[in-house]
């Protein structure tokens, strides 16, 4: 049972991963990317992780897709423009890619340790909330700090050209 | 039951997918979409690791 769910949801992941990269306009692209993250939210329940499938719905299917279509209808993105790119590209990276996929993967399934079947997780909030402010607060902290400063360098960028323009008219 | 090297290799494809999606594509937008893919690759893997060895750690990282 799990690994038919695993099987069908992680098909849908990567046909969604693939479309991403296939479709020319951002909204499909970014509209693919939504079925991806449901999917993996899928994937997570799988494992056990009710609390991070809730914030990757939450989160990522949320905010973050709302964020990325506002940017799109607010820039007026278009379809891109399509170039061919360099025959040396194409020659040596697509086959360099699939091959370091191919390899990576290989490697995973030889590997024996991963034969250990993945049972139900403690994955309880309460759990995750007793590990996040007691033994990681210091990095969850500093994490805030990371945040804040982003959030002053969009205010700085935002406020940029209106100063810019201010100086110019007091000179 | 399946196997933790089944997810890894999820997480493996999508980090490629957005590996090449940073590198083909024009559009910035589509360029930070891609970055997202590999971030839940990542993430995927995290999640992984934290099931395999019954830590919650794991799952922490995710947040952060």
């Amino acid at each position: 049972m799990h690994l038919i769910l695993f099987s069908v949801f992680g098909l849908v992941c990567v046909a969604g991963a693939v479309n991403l990269l296939l479709q020319r306009h951002p909204i499909n692209s970014a509209l693919s990317l939504v079925v991806v993250m449901g999917a993996l939210a899928v994937e997570y329940l799988l494992l056990g992780a009710e609390f991070v499938a809730a914030v990757q719905v939450i989160v990522y299917a949320g905010a973050i897709m709302v964020l990325f279509v506002f940017v799109i209808m607010l820039l007026n993105a278009g379809e891109e423009e399509q170039t061919h790119g360099s025959r040396v590209a194409w020659l040596l990276g697509l086959p360099g890619m699939l091959a370091v996929t191919v390899l990576i993967c290989w490697a995973l399934i030889q590997d024996r340790t991963g034969q250990v079947a993945i049972g139900q997780l403690p994955g309880h909030p309460a759990d995750l909330a007793q590990l996040l402010f007691h033994q990681f607060l210091l990095p969850f902290e500093v994490t805030s700090i990371l945040v804040l400063i982003a959030i002053m360098g969009a205010v700085v960028l935002a406020a940029r050209p209106e100063s810019v323009q201010e100086t110019k008219r007091e000179q | 039951m399946v196997p933790l090297s089944y997810y890894l290799v999820l997480s493996a494809i999508l980090f490629a997918c957005g590996v090449t999606g940073f590198l083909i594509k024009r559009n910035i937008i589509t360029i930070f979409m891609s970055i997202e893919l590999m971030l839940n690759g990542v993430n995927l893997s995290f999640v992984a690791f934290a099931a395999h060895w019954q830590q919650l750690s794991g799952q922490v990282f995710v947040f952060s």
